[in-house]
């Protein structure tokens, strides 16, 4: 048995220690990549096996979303929410916090918006911001309590964001189905927002039909990078980061852990209330049940994509609305079903997590490379 | 359900092992080494010396990258402990390996548990348990959960769980590190038993007085590789030392004698209340600026509890604790550092850095919210950047970029940057824990060379080893902790020898309070 | 108030109690052997959803309940020991790895579904079939008690049976023992030779088939069809269950039972003026509350609070 000596990074110099990164960096890229591609492949296998036309399914899928005007909207518009909400979760996962809460933040946030845009008359301008706040505020709530639970009494958080979730679900359930129900209407929902609180709708500023999508999509890119200097530029970014990479070593070096850890909570729980807010202000009008479907356990798949860097997230956010959007279109001109998409990303993130695998494809080939030399 | 011994020859063997690991670092070299059956073999060498990596080969826990194994007389592909324990090896770890909250007869007879298919009887594991520790004189408690009983009934379950198993051979890796005399007394004893039975035991220590005592040859490991074995009986502890140590450079640090100034920590009537390890039982000292006070000990007698509280990481139960005047009672740990204490933790990989961190992020986390770090709350990168190059220059860090992460470095350029961190926020106090502890002797010399830069611009430094000559070499003064309690305190070091020092820490001698509090402001009552 | 004691009391509330509380049963034990071997195994959910289907389409398809109950079984615990293979050869973050799992289980589910029968609901266009109740001759005729026990399927009774199985697989067999050793201190159980690996697959397995009964008894149990996403969350709260329980087995077991019987309450409860979805909030928050208790007597106790796992 040998073992064969790598280089060690310390004795390298700065030429070559670059060298060594942007090859890391090449390795991860074309990783991710190639993660994707596998996960479409082995969608295309699966319909092969059930007697499905993969490549036309394929062909729709990945063209289909930017056929008409209106589809791209509707991709914007998922993206959205769903971007907004894999920010949600990425913040406390930068502090190595495990929430899965963005649901009960997401329907906390509708609620909170919802409420303000149907009751309470404010001139415009105000009239759209209030309601946003109200919801930021109440998802900011709701990322309070796991937060403050786990930091100040050591409670497991995963537990306590999935009983919260379970609650808020219910309760937006009854209240949908029970005191703001629209009366005198058949189906379930909330009366629509007021008219000045609704978002604009971005075909009022493109001149060309875009569904549903509206100015949450800018909010949305704005809260991205907002994050992202809060994470890279400020001092509090700093401690959540160094929080999340070693507890014991922030609290030795005079950080303190436990309000960082509610900070994570706090911010990434207004972020999810934003989400509710853009549901109900743009995407909806109104409160519907489930609103907001599947996409809380979604966003956090994007983060875990985006490896928590929130420009990133963007983009795996965009990539994965993109996919759902496809697979709709995909659904309604051939045979497959949608859901294969989900499958598609099921594979992504399993092959995404397994984090032995890059590693060891770095490690070949910095092994070529020394026996290069 | 031993597999077959050789007739004859030595009970455990290496033959040219080497082992070098993945990163680079050859843990050892070329050893040939034969122990032969019915031997207590003592295998001493400074940390870092390869003893245990050794052990771990007799153990598989490790397998040598070249060169060859023996048990029982015959060569061995060791895959892992379980086909050691096959062939009658047993090995107590240094960090003992087991299961909390099972019960000790559990632990005893964990992974060959009595009882007919595949159920297990508990009654007999007790007994069984019972019975062992009858025979081999190592008193337990077969009832007791493993985490409510005392660290030497712990090892003592050890060695039960290795006789149960019917070994032949058994490795103590530093057995006697946590012990108290009393029980290292009773330990050899149970040792002797044993061998005297026919068990061959490896002997892991650096503590020359127990060598003597207790084994019949000893083995001399430097630096990876085998110096000598000789007889106990011929060995005396200065040519075992001069074996050992032979450092390429002199230990004897260039150092002036210490200019002491005022006073900069003050302790008096320390007092803390371990929920779990070793509690303090009132503490008075001061350190003045401009000198290195020495903390000796055993491991386990409270060090680590007092620098965790000077730094603010735990709150002393009653007693207080003053910085240049400053009372630190209600500060937490950026208030202790306010007050001017920097702290070397003993363990660089449990809190002293964030590894997967860059080198520039883990040498500001005590000043990230500063200028020029930090200015109208915006963390500048570029500051950052520039704050690290310029450290890494100064503190001679061995990093192509401050971008690397620390994950990556080797263990002294590892503690460089946490030395440098602490050093260059100029503090009053430097506490300094173990910082010698795995680096090599290059950045030894350079830790040892900036303690003593510290202390001549003026800090104070208190310095918390296990390594008495690392100590004896830097220290002014000299304090010795033992069970929590000041038991001796010595204001020049000249002329100590670590046999002296080593009286105070067994607790063999000890120093009257008279002694131990002259000289200092305010001392309280007499500590029971 | 006189009424809600009327509805507690009643043979129907004790026996939908008991049918309700099977499946969160049967996967909080599963749940805690995973997280006794050392592996957090947020793929319950999954796992259920994907016995459940499979379960109803085998039956459907080849006609026989056994045979599409056992298929059933088998999927789910070939998706437990996938889950170890993520985390023990991929170095795969357990979390993630089962909220992956989870989602493949739900896209993969209702993909087959509409692939095989067109149909985006689920399979109750398939004549499928469900396993058989257990009457107990006797018992049947016995005011109340026949009315409660009697009668109920043998999934649930299999459920009632786990409870004591897991308690006497950790504490009695050897294998429990290294489960539970290895689950501790991993290096402990290593360094006496316990193949440590092995174990936590086996565990991981066994997790996967109980949570794999529970899902057959979903889609199996009282109905014959399966529907698209039926397990509705049934597994985080099993999970929850598993931590509420203290991770012993009659801990799990009563508190498993306790969020049958709140869900069987606000069932009943429907028919008088409460809003049902308000009472179904109680075992959650109860649980909420009694996680921070815990927690903060723990805290107060002073003991270590484990780090909660790395993403």
């Amino acid at each position: 048995m040998t073992t064969t000596p790598t280089t060690l990074i310390e004795t390298e110099d700065r030429r070559q220690y670059r060298a060594t990164r942007r090859r890391d960096f090449a390795v991860d890229l074309s990783m991710a990549l190639a993660t994707i591609l596998a996960a479409l492949a082995i969608g295309f296998l699966v319909m092969l096996a059930t007697g499905n036309d993969p490549v036309r399914a394929y062909e729709v899928m990945l063209t289909g979303p930017l056929d008409r005007s209106f589809r791209v909207g509707r991709w914007l518009e998922d993206a959205t929410t769903l971007t907004l909400l894999g920010l949600s979760v990425a913040i406390p996962f930068r502090a190595r916090q495990i929430s899965l809460g963005a649901e009960s933040q997401v329907y906390a946030g509708a609620l909170a918006a919802a409420t303000v845009a149907i009751f309470l008359p404010l001139p415009p301008v105000v009239a759209v911001i209030v309601p946003m706040a109200a919801a930021a505020a109440a998802g900011a709530g709701m990322g309070l309590v796991p937060g403050a639970m786990k930091a100040r009494l050591g409670a497991n958080e995963i537990v306590a964001t999935l009983m919260l979730n379970a609650i808020v679900v219910r309760v937006y359930d009854y209240l949908v189905n029970g005191p703001l129900k629209e009366s005198g209407s058949s189906a379930v929902h909330s009366k629509s927002v007021q008219q000045d609180s609704a978002l604009t709708p971005l075909s009022d500023w493109f001149g060309v039909p875009l569904g549903r999508a509206n100015i949450g999509f800018g909010v949305m890119l704005l809260t991205a990078v907002a994050l992202w200097l809060l994470i890279t530029r400020t001092p509090l970014g700093y401690r959540i980061r160094m929080t999340g990479a070693n507890p014991d070593f922030a609290a030795y070096g005079g950080i303190r852990v436990p309000r960082v850890i509610e900070w994570s909570f706090v911010i990434g729980g207004a972020v999810a209330g934003l989400a509710g807010a853009h549901l109900v202000q743009g995407a909806y009008g109104r409160l519907e049940p489930g609103l907001a479907g599947s996409l809380a356990f979604e966003g956090i798949v994007v983060a875990l994509l985006a490896r928590n860097n929130p420009l990133v997230v963007v983009v795996a956010g965009l990539f994965y609305s993109y996919l759902r959007a496809g697979g709709d279109i995909m659904e309604q001109q051939t045979d497959v079903g949608t859901e294969i998409v989900v499958v598609i990303q099921a594979v992504i993130v399993l092959l995404v997590t397994a984090q032995a695998l890059p590693n060891l494809l770095k490690r070949r080939i910095a092994r070529r490379q020394v026996g290069v030399r | 359900m031993n597999e077959p011994w050789g007739e004859d020859g030595p009970a455990v063997a290496a033959r040219q092992v080497t082992k070098t690991y993945a990163n680079g670092v050859r843990a050892v070299r070329a050893v040939d080494l034969e122990v032969p059956p019915g031997e207590i073999r003592a295998v001493v060498g400074e940390n870092g010396a390869g003893k245990s990596t050794l052990m771990k080969m007799f153990y598989g826990l490790e397998q040598p990258s070249t060169g060859e194994i023996l048990v029982g007389g015959r060569p061995r592909v060791l895959r892992g402990p379980a086909s050691a324990i096959a062939l009658g090896v047993g090995m107590v770890h240094q960090n003992l390996m087991l299961v909390p909250s099972f019960t000790i007869a559990q632990n005893v007879v964990l992974g060959v548990e009595p009882g007919r298919r595949g159920l297990v009887d508990p009654k007999a594991a007790v007994e069984t348990t019972a019975r062992l520790a009858e025979e081999s004189g190592l008193t337990v408690d077969p009832k007791a959960r493993v985490d409510e009983v005392s660290v030497g009934m712990r090892q003592r379950t050890e060695i039960l769980k290795a006789l149960h198993r019917q070994a032949r051979v058994l490795i103590l890796d530093e057995p006697t590190a946590v012990l108290t005399p009393q029980e290292s007394e009773d330990l050899f004893a149970a040792v002797r038993r044993l061998r005297d039975g026919g068990m061959t035991v490896l002997f892991i220590s650096h503590k020359l007085r127990e060598v003597r005592e207790i084994s019949d040859q000893v083995s001399v490991m430097r630096a990876g590789a085998l110096v000598g074995t000789i007889a106990t009986a011929d060995a005396t502890e200065r040519s075992l030392a001069s074996m050992m140590v032979g450092r390429d450079m002199s230990l004897d640090v260039d150092r002036t004698p210490a200019r002491p100034t005022d006073t900069t920590l003050r302790v008096r009537g320390l007092r803390y209340e371990a929920p779990t390890g070793q509690s303090l039982h009132g503490l008075d000292f001061d350190v003045a600026a401009g000198e290195i006070v020495g903390v000796a000990g055993i491991e386990g007698n409270g060090q680590s509890e007092l620098a965790e509280i000077l730094a603010g990481l735990r709150r002393p139960t009653t007693g207080t604790v003053h910085i240049d005047g400053t009372d630190t009672a209600g500060l937490d740990v950026a208030g202790h550092r306010r007050a001017g204490i920097g702290y070397v933790p003993e363990d660089r990989l449990h809190n002293g850095a964030a590894l997967d961190a860059s080198i520039a992020d883990n040498l500001v986390v005590d000043r990230h919210e500063r200028p020029p770090l930090a200015r109208h709350g915006v963390l500048h990168p570029g500051a950052v950047r520039a704050h690290a190059e310029q450290l890494i220059d100064q503190y001679a860090i061995r990093t192509p970029d401050p971008s690397v992460p620390v994950r990556a470095l080797s263990g002294g350029n590892m503690q460089k940057v946490i030395v440098a961190r602490e050093l260059s926020a100029q503090p009053s106090l430097l506490i300094a824990s173990q910082v010698t502890r795995g680096v090599d002797i290059g950045a030894m010399r350079f830790m040892y060379e900036r303690l003593v830069d510290a202390r001549d611009t003026g800090a104070a430094v208190l310095l918390i080893s296990a390594d008495l000559t690392e100590l004896l070499a830097l220290s002014d003064r000299l304090l010795v902790l033992k069970d929590g309690r000041l038991v001796a305190r010595f204001d020049d070091t000249t002329g100590l020898t670590e046999k002296r020092v080593g009286l105070y820490m067994l607790g063999v001698e000890e120093h009257d309070r008279g002694r131990l509090t002259t000289g200092l402001e305010n001392v309280g009552e007499e500590a029971p | 108030m006189s009424s809600v004691l009327d509805v507690v009391l009643s043979s129907a509330f004790l026996a939908a109690a008991l049918r309700i509380a099977t499946p969160y049963l049967l996967a909080a034990l599963g749940g805690l052997v995973a997280e006794r071997a050392g592996i957090s195994n947020i793929a319950l959910e999954g796992q259920m959803l994907s016995a459940a289907c499979t379960g109803a389409l085998v039956a459907g398809y080849s006609g026989s309940v056994t045979v599409g109950a056992l298929c059933g079984v088998a999927v789910a615990t070939l998706l437990g020991v996938l889950l170890a293979a993520l985390r023990l050869e991929l170095g795969a973050d357990a979390i993630i790895a089962g909220i992956g799992l989870n989602l493949l289980a739900s896209g993969g589910t209702a993909y087959a579904v509409y692939s095989l029968l067109d149909d985006k609901g689920g399979t109750s266009g398939l004549k499928s079939g469900s396993l058989p109740t257990v009457t107990l001759p006797g018992v049947e005729n016995v005011p109340v008690l026949g009315d409660v026990v009697s009668g109920q399927n043998m999934v649930t009774w299999l459920a009632f049976l786990a409870a004591p199985f897991v308690a006497w697989l950790f504490y009695r067999t050897r294998f429990g023992f290294h489960l539970r050793a290895v689950g501790e201190m991993p290096d402990a159980a290593a360094s006496v030779g316990i193949a440590v690996r092995r174990v936590q697959y086996t565990g991981l397995a066994l997790s996967g088939a109980l949570a794999g009964l529970a899902g057959v008894f979903l889609s199996m149990g009282y109905v014959s069809f399966f529907v698209r996403d039926m397990t509705a969350g049934r597994g985080f709260i099993a999970l929850a269950a598993v931590f509420l329980g203290g991770m012993r087995p009659w801990g799990v077991f009563l508190a498993a039972l306790g969020f049958g019987a709140a869900e069987a309450l606000a069932v009943q409860l429907g028919s008088l003026d409460v809003p049902p979805q308000l009472v179904s909030t109680i075992p959650y928050a109860m649980t909420l509350v009694a996680l921070a208790l815990y927690a903060w007597r723990r805290k107060r106790r002073g003991r270590v609070v484990p780090t909660a796992a790395s993403l």
